[in-house]
């Protein structure tokens, strides 16, 4: 049963590649509902796996799989919609490829087994390749070869890194099936020396599909040249999924007794993700480029709050779940953008507030949000993770990563500044419409929403989830 | 102690020295396929892996048609197609390369000697191959221009992939699950990779990566 919410993409993919562009559509709107009502399901009675010894429902997973869904159900009707203001020749494959890129990522989410993980997270490259060189323009060619070279060779690391964790345990000498979830309980038995490698490789090659400095060098050009309701879920989704290969590592690590090794190696990568971020978006003058940016700081980010642990590891989950919306929620705004003004440079969207005052809007609220000020999300996460890091004893991180958050503030106000007093523009080439308007604001509206009420089943998967590794709401 | 592997293993990391020398395209093919061969058999020829299941002779079979026929055959028409017959201005030049090459063995025998495991007979050998097939591989994608060498690099990272997996895990584990994931590896390789050459090639006329650079900051 529990297999059913990713064999589903998968084969209605399969069946969208084939099928004319119209019925092509029907699908994808219904498939991304069902999905959705499937992993609704999942959370209410969690369903037992079929095959136990690749996947199973852990906590982190589900939490993936919840953002995963509610992203895609918010994307769909907007890429749709999306697509048929531009003349585009192959959208049964890009309607194709998004479903069979939801099906990749889900299985990511549920999967237990290291090497299955390691298949899914392969898979996703596979189904996301032709969404962002779906233009088929020079600069699409470039960002999909980038792409698919650096990140095959990080995940390929990754795969030795699950050779030598599997060594650790042949080594240790004791018989059980190799999943996160028995390996979690003989981590006391583990070889220490080849777990350590193998994370150190696990992080490096997901580190590189996460987008973490320095190996983020693909992300920028691909969230940049897909067209915008890929970005959305290239940065809101994917990136997530490559996350939870790295924390299922972590947790094994600290369950090993290994904690201290893997975190500061995560708060290492997470700061130098965070300067990097801040230091590109200081000066960038393409506005696509800029929200790739923020998704390496928020990766940082994200990747700093699990190191600290404690109050930190609370903050990172609700971090992952606030930057997926607000940055889905930016990527379909600028979609929007690109559609009215033909353009990604900040210098030309002069007079977005007259012209389109709707995505106006959305998109400033949503820079509001990913600055990291209240009433969204991120304000609180990231209140936490500093708070977590002063109180577990990191306060040279804690500054760096004050300072860091401030270079990135000046980066969005430097943008927004830009686009509100920049040279005003005549016309518009697409005029705003209410189905790509209302997406984006549903999502900013979800973000804003979980800040003031967590229904109880989702504050308790989060607890569980960083339960597991010794981290509490209360410190 | 047995022959066999040894000699596998020698042609192996011949190869990878080879590879490294060479400028021309196709005789890089004929080279891969080669080292395709080698790596699918090497398996077998070690002692623990002796008694073989009927599913595990079909899936060595496999393994090899693939390594040794298929990948080779999608590469040479690669090759004839974008109509390249060498690589012409590498980054790092064939006799350095070489040098590399033998640097990489060397590398390789001092962490093999340094992991402080001790493997059961012909392992060690096998480890210090499949560590300089991996370095090679990467060195030979960073120092290319071409865009076809740089997927032959890669194919040669998963060539090592393949035998340090063979080298390091027991059979108990998750059988063919590995051989799997390494053989998804290599279709992203030839599959993903071709479309994109042969888009190369029709877009800039040609397939030198160094015409891909116009995104950056």
């Amino acid at each position: 049963m529990l297999e059913a919410i990713f064999f589903l993409p998968l084969l209605t993919g399969l069946l969208t590649l084939c099928l004319p562009v119209r019925s092509g559509r029907v699908v994808l709107m219904a498939v991304a509902l069902l999905h959705l009502g499937l992993t609704g399901f999942c959370w209410l009675h969690a369903p037992a796996p079929h095959l136990p010894t690749y996947f199973g429902n852990g906590p982190a997973g589900v939490l993936v799989l919840l953002v995963i869904s509610f992203i895609f159900v918010c994307i769909a009707p907007y890429s749709i919609f999306y697509m048929r203001e531009q003349e585009m020749r192959s959208e049964p494959i890009f309607l194709g490829c998004m479903q069979l890129f939801l099906g990749t990522m889900s299985m990511a989410a549920l999967a237990d087994h290291p090497i299955v993980l390691w298949i899914a997270i392969e898979a996703t490259t596979l189904a996301s390749a032709p969404l962002i060189f779906i233009n088929r323009s020079k600069k699409a060619l470039e960002a999909t070869w980038k792409y698919v070279l650096i990140c095959s060779v990080g995940i390929a690391l990754a795969l030795l890194g699950f050779f030598f964790i599997t060594l650790a345990l042949d080594r240790a000498g004791i018989d059980v099936p190799l999943t996160f979830s028995a390996l979690n309980e003989a981590a006391r038995q583990l070889d220490p020396l080849w777990l350590r490698t193998g994370f150190i490789f696990v992080l490096i090659g997901f580190g590189t599909k996460m987008g973490l400095a320095p190996m983020h060098t693909w992300l920028p050009d691909a969230h940049s040249e897909a067209p915008s309701p890929a970005s959305a879920l290239l940065s809101g989704a994917l990136l997530n999924c490559a996350f939870l290969g790295i924390y299922k590592v972590h947790c094994l690590m600290v369950l090993a007794g290994l904690g201290e090794f893997s975190g500061s190696l995560l708060i290492g990568f997470g700061l130098l993700s965070i300067a990097v971020a801040g230091i590109f978006i200081l000066n960038q003058p393409d506005y696509k480029r800029m929200l790739a940016y923020s998704s390496i700081e928020n990766m940082g980010v994200i990747a700093l709050g699990i190191g600290v642990g404690g109050l930190g590891l609370y903050g990172a989950m609700l971090h992952l779940i606030h930057h997926s919306l607000l940055k889905s929620s930016l990527f379909l705004s600028a979609g929007n953008l690109v559609l009215g003004f033909g353009t990604k440079l900040v210098a030309q969207c002069g007079g977005m507030a007259r012209l389109l005052p709707r995505t106006c809007l959305g998109f400033f609220a949503g820079f509001l949000g990913i600055s990291g000020l209240p009433p969204f999300g991120i304000f609180v996460s990231e209140l936490m993770i500093l708070t977590g890091a002063i109180q577990t004893g990191h306060p040279i991180a804690a500054g760096l990563f004050i300072a860091a958050l401030v270079l990135v503030v000046a980066g969005f106000a430097r943008i927004a500044t830009a686009m509100a007093f920049g040279p005003v523009r005549e016309e518009v080439l697409v005029p705003e419409q209410t189905v790509r308007i209302l997406p984006p604001l549903a999502l900013l509206a979800t973000s804003v929403l979980l800040c003031v009420w967590m229904p109880e089943p989702l504050y308790e998967t989060i607890t569980s989830t960083i339960a597991m590794i010794g981290g509490t709401l209360h410190g | 102690m047995n022959t066999g592997i040894d000699v596998v293993l020698v042609v192996i990391l011949l190869s990878v020295l080879l590879s490294l020398a060479s400028s021309r395209m196709m005789a890089l093919v004929k080279i891969m396929a080669l080292q395709g061969a080698m790596v699918s058999i090497a398996p077998l020829l070690l002692d623990e892996h002796s008694p073989l299941s009927n599913e595990g002779i079909l899936f060595f079979q496999l393994m090899f048609l693939i390594k040794a026929a298929l990948i080779p055959g999608l590469l040479y028409l690669a090759v004839t197609k974008v109509a390249i017959k060498r690589e012409v201005e590498p980054i790092v030049g064939y006799h350095a390369s070489l040098v590399v090459g033998l640097g990489l063995i060397l590398l390789s025998a001092y962490i093999t000697h340094h992991l402080g495991i001790s493997l059961t007979g012909d392992a060690a050998l096998l480890l210090i191959a499949a560590i300089t097939t991996l370095g090679g591989g990467l060195f030979l994608m960073m120092s290319r221009t071409k865009a076809i060498t740089q997927v032959i690099g890669y194919l040669m990272l998963e060539n090592g992939i393949y035998l340090v997996g063979t080298a390091l895990t027991g059979q108990s584990h998750s059988i063919y699950l590995v051989e799997f994931g390494v053989l998804l590896d290599l279709l992203v390789g030839v599959m993903i990779m071709g479309i994109i050459l042969h888009n190369i090639n029709r877009t800039f006329d040609d397939v030198d990566t160094a015409y891909l650079g116009q995104l950056k900051d």
